[in-house]
């Protein structure tokens, strides 16, 4: 029997109170102050440091609770559903709790899962997967971590992570009639208004920054600051430095390749030619990097914690930035904005975004977000209409 | 100092040619005052070397002066003259004019004595003149490749009435061409981009022929192949182009440049008649290996990337930091590639995805 028969065959006695309890217990000791398996990610991931990934993985993981598995099955499977037998789902990236989110929602969807980790980060799905072994053996059966490109053709869903490229090969590679859920790569934004003292906005959208060194989609690869008075935007620009300079010892970044190291060489000497920027930057290396633009300027997307500030004249603006970067925005995070929600959700709605959250959030969406605007479970099934007679 | 006098200063270095003493001082006394005159004449780099926190009057070692990475020749007019006296600029390879760097020349005279005093010494250190069979367009076809600029100068100062250009606008021309090799009695100079030769073979090798050049031929190689051919290591290809044109390895030199630089860096194959990986440094060219995070020398002998400082360059800046990985050897440097793009680790959209779609 190959692979995924077998985990049809082991989906067909899943229970689904079972797979929740036993998610429950893994979970919970991924979040014990000295839990072992956090320790062991931290040592053997080497994108990070140990530092980033012990409070990313953490503070990541803190509301993923029984109770909400629990609420968020209960949510979403309101009616009559098909789940797939077996769910393929092929990582991207290098962010672990991305990972174990993506491995999680087709068991608690009340499928079977065969992963395929992401080239950068053979780590995160293989670990998870050990500690279901060892804390909750009774559905390790359902779980199949490897590289089989054959999985696509054979599995009753495909859950693909990846650039736009990728996720269009694998698109066209899934028969039509198959489950097909694709998320490419995007980029979030963050926002400052007047309402929030400027030191504990920079605080926040420094850890946004330091969290994963900006590598992530949830990481603000711009910081667009409400220039009201003028000059405010300098005064967050300077206080982001200073934080992210006292973030460079308490988070410090993780390994960066000779071509990383380069890149952010490029961006600070291309920066530093432009007229009417300012540069604030660590004193030796590259560890972190804040370019103050002029405004209205569009420079390129920040990254590896070099990121630009973009004075804002007006509220107004924002649509228009949310705009030109669609459909590639994933989330808004925000701090001292007094406009109403509202308009937050309608720009990001026009980046093609889909969360609006707390400035020092970013990197910690909840269990039950809508990744790409996509209903987290009701995504992966076959929902089933019962007409009445 | 004006820049006529550091020009005079310069170009009495590159009339000395490639033997000249390299003298440290000397290089180091021009290096500096280059740098003060690009600092007060180029407002460009003068925010990048206040951004950086450089001074020039406090810089007391070239090695100090703040180079400019390739990739930011894109951004901004690196130029200490105003654009209505630039004669030529040379732009890098690229798909659009957004992603091109470019040198801007105010003069050729230096730009011309360089390219000739190492392109003769080491393409040419044993004949006046030579036929050239030119696996790239002319100048006239490709007006801003430093590339084409450089064949079409090495052809007039070098080139024998039958030296000619195989690739115009329309593309290139296999038959005529390997007709014309195969007719050749006397030694060419076969110059060309790598995968131009990865061409050449691919279109003898289709019709079954292997030539055998006559004595005293020479290749010239260079660039890399940007994937537009397939790929060839250094050996196959210099394999290939023996066993099918019949040239040895001791005959075939590969070239390092860029448009940014005024100069180029040559193996001394057939100078010294030793094949050899190492390129030589013009006497008035420094070339320092570094680290990329602190842009630290490495220790003598290992790799990291390379950065030049090239006194040629007066109009523009004279330091530039490349994306090529390189050692320093006792004779000169080994470049050993190009790193490549930043690879994403994360999942956040890459920049040059994001302005693509904008």
């Amino acid at each position: 029997m190959n692979a995924l028969e077998q985990l049809r065959k082991v989906q067909s006695k899943l229970d689904p109170e079972q797979v929740i309890d036993a998610l429950d217990r893994v979970l919970a000791a991924w979040r014990e102050p000295e839990s072992p398996w956090r320790a062991r990610l931290a040592r053997e991931h080497g994108v990070y440091s140990r530092e980033v990934l012990e409070r990313g993985t953490l503070e990541g993981l803190r509301g993923w609770t029984g109770q909400a598995l629990r609420s968020l099955r209960a949510r979403e499977l309101r009616e009559p559903c098909w789940a797939p037998p077996v769910t393929a789902v092929w990582l991207a990236g290098s962010i672990p709790t991305a990972s174990f989110h993506a491995l999680l929602l087709p068991l608690l969807a009340g499928s079977t899962v065969c992963v395929k980790p992401a080239s950068h980060d053979a780590l995160s799905a293989q670990l998870f997967l050990e500690s279901v072994r060892a804390l909750a053996p009774e559905i390790a059966d359902a779980i199949i971590v490897g590289d089989n490109p054959e999985w696509l053709d054979t599995a009753d869903a495909v859950v693909a992570h990846g650039s736009d490229e990728t996720i269009a090969v694998i698109r066209a590679r899934v028969p039509a009639q198959r489950i097909f859920v694709g998320h490419g790569h995007k980029l979030s934004l963050a926002v400052i208004g007047r309402e929030v003292e400027l030191d504990a906005a920079a605080q926040a959208a420094a850890l946004d920054i330091a969290l994963y060194d900006g590598r992530g989609c949830l990481s603000p690869a711009y910081l667009l600051v409400l220039d009201q008075p003028r000059g405010r935007a300098t005064l967050f620009a300077r206080a982001l430095a200073r934080a992210l300079a006292r973030l460079a010892s308490e988070l410090p970044r993780g390994h960066l390749t000779q071509s990383e190291q380069l890149a952010l060489r490029e961006l600070r000497a291309r920066a530093a030619l432009r007229a009417g920027v300012e540069l604030e930057m660590s004193a030796q290396g590259t560890d972190w990097t804040v370019i103050l633009e002029a405004a209205g300027s569009r420079p390129p997307p920040g990254l590896l914690r070099c990121v630009p500030v973009i004075p804002l004249a007006d509220a107004s603006e924002l649509e228009r930035w949310c705009g030109e970067l669609a459909p590639h925005l994933s989330s808004l995070g925000h701090a001292g904005w007094s406009q109403p929600h509202a308009e937050l959700t309608r720009a990001v709605a026009q980046g093609g975004g889909s969360r609006v959250c707390p400035l020092g959030r970013m990197q910690y969406p909840p269990l039950d977000w809508n990744h790409d605007g996509m209903s987290p479970l009701r995504s992966l099934l076959r929902l089933i209409g019962v007409e009445e007679a | 100092m004006t820049r006529r006098e550091l020009d005079q200063r310069v170009l009495a270095w590159l009339a000395e040619g490639v033997d000249a003493v390299r003298d440290d001082a000397r290089f180091e006394a021009l290096a500096l005052e280059l740098f003060a005159y690009q600092h007060a004449h180029n407002a460009p780099y003068r925010r990048l070397c206040r951004a950086f926190g450089v001074d020039p009057e406090r810089v007391k070692r070239w090695q100090e002066i703040p180079p400019v990475p390739t990739g930011a020749f894109k951004e901004a007019r690196l130029a200490t003259f105003p654009e209505e006296n630039q004669v030529r600029s040379f732009r890098s390879s690229g798909t659009s004019s957004q992603n091109r760097g470019e040198l801007h020349l105010d003069t050729l005279e230096l730009y011309d004595a360089s390219l000739l005093a190492t392109f003769g010494a080491y393409i040419c250190p044993d004949v006046k003149q030579i036929r050239f069979a030119v696996l790239a367009p002319s100048a006239m076809d490709a007006p801003d490749s430093s590339l084409s600029y450089m064949f079409d100068l090495a052809c007039r100062s070098f080139g024998t009435p039958e030296s000619r250009f195989y690739v115009t606008r329309m593309g290139w021309e296999p038959e005529s061409v390997i007709a014309d090799l195969q007719a050749a009695e006397e030694p060419i100079a076969l110059l060309g981009t790598a995968f131009a030769f990865v061409h050449l073979l691919d279109a003898l090798e289709s019709r079954g022929l292997e030539l055998a050049l006559p004595h005293g031929t020479r290749v010239m190689e260079t660039g890399g192949f940007k994937g537009r051919s397939r790929e060839l290591t250094r050996e196959e290809l210099h394999g290939a182009l023996g066993a099918r044109l019949g040239v040895p390895a001791s005959r075939i030199v590969n070239q390092y440049g860029m448009c940014e630089l005024g100069s180029q860096f040559y193996e001394p194959t057939l100078r010294d008649a030793i094949p050899t990986r190492c390129k030589r440094v013009p006497p008035w060219v420094r070339t320092r290996v570094v680290d990329p995070e602190r842009l630290h020398d490495v220790p003598p002998g290992e790799s990291g990337v390379l950065v030049h400082y090239d006194l040629v360059n007066t109009g523009s800046v004279l330091a530039v930091q490349t994306s090529d990985e390189g050692r320093a050897t006792p004779e000169g440097i080994e470049v050993l590639g190009r790193l490549a793009t930043a690879e994403a680790r994360g999942c956040s959209i890459a920049a040059d995805a994001l302005l693509a779609g904008a």
